[in-house]
């Protein structure tokens, strides 16, 4: 049994810990694997005759689909990544900007009169997917999406499995507030509660596209990154994840599923708020998988950082509205 | 790289400054007046306030007078954004209004110095009534 230690890159994540310590442990003659991620280097226990660079050669192509590589000597440091963030600081502030100057234009409060209707709902569902909402629902499906393509390149399945888990909610929730016409779901303190936690995860999610984990300038207990990495792989947790969106404090979905309450019956709650689900799925869809189809672009890094900054601000904003909503401080702003 | 970077820094500035001064909550001190006029009456002893929910709350801010009891009417039309769901916490009211219609909330007899504050369930628009 000997013991080598190898530098490694492309950890840029403290998740990457347990990725690459699961993954070397499964291979065969190999225990004990530890990464330090503050030195970038791994530490095993090997009973193989290889050679130390053949071993490394070994080992590398095992993790390299993930982006990670193992090496004898430390490599230089790549300097491409540095100038990123400052590219992306403008970028994630000007689509941040962009959606402020949309929200207080005025474009999206056109009426619409009359009783709800499964298309007025689907309208409505179109609208709402711009509108401030966006900050919360949106800025969560963004943060969490980015994530997982950063993670794990091109994985659309837990992507998929959130959008199936938020239109099933949504329809079967719906039909049961119409059919007991009674209020579930719609206390003002709960949803206000999941507003302000939705957006700390937001923001801790953007801290950590934007990379101030990466170089261990703040400690987070690996422990909250090993929870994120179950929400985003197991397949229950995508889907919980948007069936919970059903719950989120968003103005339109509060008033949808108040016209759901008063339908009268199953069948037409179930088809206001599917409908409404549906009319708010192009925009989701779309920062989902685009998400990961940026993923695999030569521009990944300016991507995920630009998400990082809109996902902060979004994130932000979101939680100081959330918490002037519950009381604790003076409304800072009214778009 | 250190000329880009001062750049970034500077369009980033702006760029938040700009958002920041746009989304700001600050009084519209010029039509006030106007509004006053408008959205406050007095009937057989009782003052009536009337705000707009739609896309936000207009006017954001009111002055009515203090000793006499008051009701406050909002206003909606086709309102499904978050200003339906409305918050009148020194009164204890909580609702998602209805899309369109009126509500009437009994305020009391609101003492002079008194501020009056509406806010919807996601904190993102508000409206204040002030006692003088």
């Amino acid at each position: 049994m000997k013991t080598y230690t190898f530098h490694v890159s492309g950890t840029h994540c403290p998740s990457c810990k347990i990725f690459i310590e699961d993954t070397l442990n499964e291979q065969i003659g190999i225990q004990q694997t530890r990464v330090d991620l503050k030195n970038e280097t791994v530490s095993l226990e090997t009973n193989l005759d290889e050679s130390k660079h053949k071993l490394a050669e070994i080992l590398t192509e095992k993790i390299k689909h993930n982006g990670y590589s193992l090496s004898v000597e430390k490599k230089a440091k790549e300097k491409k990544d540095d100038g990123v963030i400052w590219q992306a600081l403008p970028i994630g502030l000007a689509f941040l900007a962009l959606f402020f100057i949309v929200q207080k234009s005025g474009v999206l409060n056109f009426g619409l009169g009359g009783t709800v209707t499964p298309v007025t709902s689907f309208i409505i569902g179109l609208v709402a997917s711009v509108s401030s909402c966006l900050a919360v629902v949106g800025g969560l499906v963004l943060s969490l999406s980015a994530t997982v393509s950063q993670d794990k390149i091109s994985d659309v399945k837990p992507m998929m499995l959130f959008h199936s888990g938020r239109l099933i909610s949504f329809a079967v929730l719906g039909g049961v507030l119409g059919a007991i016409g009674s209020a579930i779901g719609i206390s003002f303190i709960a949803t206000a509660i999941l507003g302000v936690i939705a957006s700390v995860v937001m923001i801790v999610l953007g801290l950590n596209l934007v990379g101030v984990f990466e170089k261990n300038m703040i400690a987070l207990p690996s422990g909250v990154f090993s929870f994120l990495r179950k929400v985003e792989h197991k397949t229950i947790a995508p889907f919980l994840v948007g069936v919970g969106t059903f719950f989120l404090p968003c103005g339109f979905t509060q008033a949808m599923q108040v016209a759901a309450l008063s339908s009268g019956s199953f069948l037409s709650g179930f088809l206001i708020m599917t409908a409404f689900a549906l009319g708010t799925l192009p925009m989701l869809a779309l920062l989902s998988f685009g998400s990961a189809s940026f993923a695999q672009s030569k521009h990944a890094p300016l991507f995920f950082k630009s998400a990082g900054v809109l996902v902060i601000g979004l994130g932000a904003f979101a939680l100081l509205a959330g918490l002037a909503g519950l009381g604790f401080i003076n409304p800072l702003f009214s778009i | 790289m250190q000329k880009n970077t001062i750049i970034s820094i500077i369009i980033s500035v702006a760029l938040i400054g700009g958002t920041f001064y746009f989304i700001s909550d600050r009084p519209v001190s010029s039509d006030r007046e106007v509004v006053q006029l408008q959205n406050v009456e007095i009937r057989d002893g009782i003052q009536y306030v009337t705000i707009i929910a739609k896309g936000g709350y207009s006017p954001r801010i009111t002055e009515i007078k203090g000793g006499l009891p008051t009701k406050l009417i909002v206003k909606t039309d086709g309102t499904y954004d978050c200003s339906a769901s409305l918050i009148v916490r020194s009164v204890g009211f909580q609702k998602i209004l209805q899309p369109t219609g009126e509500e009437i909330i009994d305020l009391g007899i609101p003492k002079s110095g008194d501020k009056v504050q509406g806010i919807c369930g996601m904190g993102m628009y508000n409206f204040q009534i002030k006692v003088s």
